[in-house]
């Protein structure tokens, strides 16, 4: 059994006031809290190695060190998501460089075509507009219900045999939409299409097995599993990996550099290497694997009942004081743990609304972000306008939460909608 | 200070002195008027930051309006 207040206890930030006042984070969809496990693996390195880790670079006790606790932590990594092998984990600094390896570094023809949503973060669509655009290729756009659900005939009209590869959000960070992942897949494959799904919302939340979903490529951001700022991972089926072309390129991605005839002919290593150009985040790396072994402990499983719980306390409350708009759809089940809202009336900007309950609160500082969250075509979309000062606050939940920080926001709103009135 | 973090917290003043006092939602309107100025995302994040570090430094005084949120008054000109 989890011991909830137990977890809470590792997040020292919680138990502190802040300019006197308790705080309530319902921000980790943009940054999770770092338990006191996380800093402490980093601290480690940071203390006792601070040395260079990667393929044969330096062999002496502190570099051997770094590089086998590296290489344990890409193997956490591995396992939390299922992957065949530790091989197909590429360190990144985040889920938006993961995307960006696979979009730039994707064998396309001018005459094949790249699937997204509407609903996409611009992390999950820009990287393939930025390719089509320099192919000549075909950015298509499957649009996203009004809901923000996926819309499946619309999927099915827009992938072709000549699609490439179809880039997904698997959960919402707006709307908190789960996309059906498993049959996104299956009409990809179906027709020779790779997937590559957007895990950065999702991953932290909920158990993900890339081999049961069959998913080609992943990306998820460390930093909103516990773990440390900067560090992502991207998986790749393995021999997806290989055809991949080269990212960055520079040092600890090659085998040899020839120099002949006055030629230089680079011979790269395989993945995941061949994607880690540099000297890397070894502090961070081993931090993520003390943030999935953190997780794995309180079981995924648990994390998501938990966050099921709250999740819907969390919607149906913002909802029945019938003065907020919700972005995405109305059941609970269908959605991840977070609520995106506005004001239906008033002409109050968005960032009033998150800045009145950092500020404003006689006894907490409730942190939401605002804002428009890097998704403005699904916004533009639904007749919201970015450019026009449209946008929302959201809260967003994860393991340190309480249903009593969940009261004290509903509380709060409801005053807050009584005195906007 | 940034030159982007600089360009925001001019971008406020010259909206101020423009409309003072002005609310949010009147600032992220006016942004458009200076564009070179005015920096950042569409969501306006920067432009808060901005007015938030003015408020701090004394220059302008932030009020809660209830239905129309927060309106900023410029209290003194930093350039005179």
């Amino acid at each position: 059994m989890v011991v909830w207040s137990r977890i809470r206890k590792d997040f020292p930030v919680l138990n502190e006031l802040y300019e006197g006042k308790s705080l309530i984070y319902f921000d980790s969809a943009c940054m999770a809290l770092k338990p006191v496990q996380v800093w402490e693996a980093m601290e480690y390195y940071y203390k006792y190695l601070g040395a260079c880790g990667g393929a044969g670079r330096s062999t002496h006790s502190l570099g051997i060190e770094t590089s086998l606790l590296t290489e344990e932590a890409r193997q956490k990594l591995a396992s939390f998501i299922n992957a065949k092998s530790s091989n197909e984990i590429v360190w990144t600094r985040n889920a938006t460089e993961g995307l960006n390896i696979v979009a730039a570094t994707l064998p396309i023809k001018k005459d094949e075509n790249v699937v997204t949503t509407s609903l996409e973060h611009h992390s999950g669509m820009l990287p393939f507009f930025k390719k089509c655009q320099e192919t000549g290729s075909e950015l298509r756009i499957v649009n996203a219900k009004p809901d923000g659900t996926f819309d499946l005939t619309d999927f099915e009209e827009k992938i072709d045999d000549k699609t490439k590869i179809v880039s997904f959000v698997h959960a919402s960070n707006l709307t908190g939409t789960i996309a059906p992942l498993e049959y996104i897949v299956k009409i990809a494959h179906e027709h020779g299409a790779w997937v590559v799904s957007d895990e950065a919302q999702y991953a932290p939340h909920n158990k993900l097995d890339v081999r049961k979903l069959d998913v080609d490529f992943s990306v998820l951001s460390v930093h909103k599993a516990c773990g440390p700022t900067g560090v992502g991972v991207l998986y790749g089926k393995y021999e997806l990996l290989e055809k991949l072309g080269m990212f960055l390129v520079g040092g600890d991605v090659i085998e040899d550099v020839v120099y002949k005839d006055g030629k230089i002919i680079p011979k790269y290593l395989p993945p995941p290497h061949k994607f880690e150009a540099g000297l890397q985040n070894y502090g961070g790396m081993l931090g993520a694997g003390a943030a999935v072994d953190y997780l794995q402990k309180i079981g995924m499983d648990n994390i998501h009942k938990r966050e099921q719980t709250f999740s819907r306390r969390l919607l149906e409350g913002v909802l029945e004081l019938e003065k907020f708009e919700v972005l995405g759809p109305l059941d609970y089940k269908q959605r991840a743990a977070l609520v995106s809202f506005r004001p239906k009336s008033g002409s109050m900007n968005h960032n009033d609304v998150t800045e009145y309950f950092n500020e404003m609160l006689p006894h907490n500082k409730i942190l939401m972000r605002s804002g428009n969250m890097c998704v403005h075509p699904f916004q533009y979309q639904i007749g919201m306008s970015p450019a026009q000062g449209d946008g929302v606050t959201r809260a967003s939940l994860y393991i340190y939460n309480t249903m009593e920080e969940i009261e004290i926001f509903l509380t709060a709103l409801e005053n807050f909608a009584k005195a906007i009135d | 200070m940034s030159d982007f973090k600089e360009r925001n917290v001019q971008c406020i003043l010259e909206i101020l002195k423009k409309k003072n006092p002005a609310t949010t939602k009147e600032i992220m309107a006016m942004r458009d008027l200076f564009p070179d100025l005015c920096a950042g995302c569409s969501s306006g994040g920067d432009v808060i930051l901005a007015v938030k570090q003015l408020v701090e430094e004394g220059i302008v005084q932030r009020k809660w309006m209830a239905e129309e949120g927060f309106e900023w008054k410029l209290l003194s000109d930093p350039a005179k």
